[in-house]
């Protein structure tokens, strides 16, 4: 591990963590169960799942905030498994910020400064120049001496990561970091700790429910259920290549389709597609996923897509929003039509059109899997 | 200047039916005027009665035959002596349990083990047993005939019928205050703050120091105020295990005891002022914590 004394951490090579078959549980319940991951040096990495799905375990496994039974953790290479909170130098930002509320905006950043051992600790006119620096990185120069009862809830999010900065951390860690602010200021925050990754170069990672969230932020998303991971990659591979149907669900924005699958391929919506390459001799029940825009209207002449009826159009945007009842399919799916296509008059509510598939991620059904 | 014609018509208009008086509209939750003075009246008939009036009976009493008997029944030396005991057994009990009370509340608040709710139901067991007992329980533990108590005699260690006696069973009837007052706040404040500070780097007991205590400082005080006006009041505990040995083991509410079987009024009387304004002090301390630091506090229940 890194020397406690080295002053200038924000500009030190970034860290790699790595986590070795990670258990954890609470009673019976397995919290983390056999989890690996490599997080690469200076990378931003999403913990991204629903709640109860390890997520928040892992990464204060990870802090060293809670003790995992099985299982190594390691910062570049050594293990940090037993180490202390204190000697893993984890920057932690807490869902609800915890911030000391007794103590000022410049007490709070200056907190991990001041408790430093006396022959580490800098003199109090460098603490004041540095707490000054950083809260000048987090855009709240001026704060210093407001308490935090004081400030909104984005402001105290970025004295959070201030607090959490000043102590020049290994990595940094932080847990549903937009989860208590409202859209507006979540949005903003996004593209701001965008910019302090970039600027610190500091291997970071962050626990989110939002899939929209990790995708847009993130190197790298992990999406985990019931303890373990479920599929790690980049963005675009989970969007574009969600591994399991369980992904796909996730993700949101998809119809099922119950289908038959022969020889690795299937029919959905009219369209014969096949199954992913692991797959391409199964045969048997299997699940479709279609996203809105892998649907589109065809003509009636063709007609070889699936009648569906037209329930309502909502014609404003950049696309025209239908919403179809599709035969054999029971929720209503939402697709985008052209603009043409509606303007010609195809389009109206009440109306039956054909509707067909062009891709589509089909998986044998999980009865068929190992998994329950 | 001629008046305007259609000025002139539309005053010829006959004025119609005025509209019927809006029904005043009253907010659901409020009653009418009657009934509230009414309640009003009653709750401040029956504080002056129950309340205000016997605090002033005490005062009249006191001065009844001027104000040199007063002053003589406080200097008079089995009272003094009585005003120095109560001192010093709260000067030991109140500390005591703000650091037991502190001790236990944080144990309880930031902590799982097995046998917690058994723990919160033994610190509220003061509340729940008669005084009493409490006192009882001590003769038992301590005195000749008890389990301890001959062994503690022959060593020549006497707690019962003496001071250390009634430091214990002030301690025991005192020791919910400060706890009740810290668990919830304790509770409702998490451990988030801990774990960030030693995130940050800081060891345990910088934590408790920095973090942990002045989160709850105001919260603490509220619960020594309490603690420290039962400690200086209770009654009966102290008296089963004092032996009221005038000048030695009376506390002031024993000695008011012993002033009024003797039919000393006024000097009975002239002490119970002094637990009076204590009372007083207490409750504008209070009062003045709850106003200054009512979010502080808010998580507790009040007493």
């Amino acid at each position: 591990m890194r020397g406690y004394q080295n002053e200038d951490a924000i500009h030190r090579a970034p860290v790699r963590i790595d986590v070795e078959e990670l258990g954890k549980s609470y009673g019976s319940f397995a919290a983390l169960n056999n989890v690996s991951l490599t997080v690469r040096p200076g990378e931003l990495l999403a913990l991204l799942g629903p709640s109860g799905s390890g997520k928040t375990t892992l990464l204060r496994a990870i802090a060293g905030l809670t003790a995992t039974e099985e299982g190594t953790i390691r910062f570049d290479g050594e293990d940090a498994t037993t180490l202390s909170l204190r000697a893993r130098r984890v920057g932690f930002v807490f869902q609800q910020y915890a911030l000391f509320r007794h103590m000022t905006v410049f007490d709070n950043v200056a907190f991990g400064l001041r408790v430093r051992p006396r022959g580490e600790r800098p003199r109090a006119g460098e603490i004041a120049r540095r707490v000054r620096r950083l809260l000048e990185l987090v855009q709240l120069p001026g704060l210093e001496t407001r308490f935090p009862s004081q400030l909104s809830g984005g402001q105290r999010q970025r004295v959070a990561l201030a607090r959490a900065l000043a102590i020049e951390p290994n990595v940094l860690l932080l847990d549903e970091p937009f989860g208590a602010l409202d859209a507006k200021v979540r949005k903003e925050l996004r593209r701001w700790l965008r910019e302090i990754h970039t600027e610190t170069g500091l291997t970071t990672i962050f626990v989110t429910h939002d899939q929209e969230e990790a995708l847009e932020l993130a190197d790298r998303v992990v999406i985990m259920r019931d303890g373990e991971i479920e599929q790690i990659g980049t963005p675009v591979e989970i969007y574009e290549e969600p591994a399991t149907p369980y992904v796909c669900e996730f993700l949101g924005g998809v119809a099922r389709f119950e289908v038959t699958a022969t020889e690795g391929e299937a029919r959905v919506l009219g369209s014969q597609l096949p199954l992913a390459e692991a797959d391409e001799t199964y045969s048997g029940p299997a699940l479709a996923y279609v996203r809105g825009h892998e649907i589109e209207i065809v003509s009636r002449d063709i007609a070889e897509g699936v009648p569906a009826l037209v329930r309502n159009v909502r014609p404003f945007g950049p696309a025209i929003t239908v919403e179809l009842s599709i035969e054999g399919h029971r929720d209503r799916i939402e697709i985008s039509v052209p603009r043409e296509l509606f303007e010609g008059g195809e389009i109206r509510i009440g109306q039956g059109v054909f509707v067909r598939a062009t891709s589509a991620r089909v998986f044998p059904s999980p009865k068929a899997d190992a998994r329950p | 200047m001629t008046p305007d014609p259609l000025a002139i018509e539309i005053a010829r208009i006959p004025a119609g039916n005025p509209p019927p008086p809006r029904a005043r509209f009253r907010t659901p939750l409020s009653e009418v005027l009657w009934v509230r003075f009414g309640l009003i009246a009653i709750a401040v008939a029956f504080l002056a009665l129950m309340l205000a009036l016997p605090l002033a009976a005490v005062f009249a009493e006191a001065f009844r035959r001027g104000v040199e008997p007063f002053l003589a029944a406080l200097v008079e030396p089995d009272a003094l002596s009585a005003v120095r005991l109560t001192l010093f057994v709260a000067a030991i009990s109140v500390p005591a349990n703000l650091l037991f009370g502190l001790v236990a509340s944080w144990a309880i608040a930031k902590f799982q083990f097995r046998g917690k709710s058994f723990l919160i139901t033994l610190i509220d067991l003061p509340f729940s047993v008669s005084p009493v007992i409490s006192g009882l329980v001590y003769i038992l533990l301590f005195g000749s005939y008890g389990f301890i108590g001959p062994w503690l005699i022959a060593n020549g260690y006497q707690i019962v019928f003496a001071v250390p006696g009634i430091v214990l069973a002030t301690i025991f009837v005192t020791f919910p205050f400060v706890a009740r007052q810290l668990i919830p706040l304790m509770e409702q404040q998490g451990t988030a703050e801990e774990e960030a500070a030693l995130s940050l780097g800081a060891g345990g007991l910088r934590t408790f120091w920095s973090v942990t205590l002045p989160n709850v400082k105001w919260a603490l005080l509220y619960g020594v105020l309490l603690c420290n006006a039962r400690a200086m009041g209770e009654f009966g505990a102290v008296s089963v295990v004092s032996g009221h040995i005038r000048g030695k083991t009376n506390t002031m509410p024993l000695h008011v005891e012993i002033l009024y079987n003797e039919y000393n009024f006024v000097a009975a009387f002239a002490v119970a002022t002094l637990l009076a304004l204590l009372a007083l002090v207490t409750l504008v301390l209070k009062s003045a914590l709850e106003w200054r630091y009512g979010g502080e506090l808010a998580a507790s229940g009040r007493h």
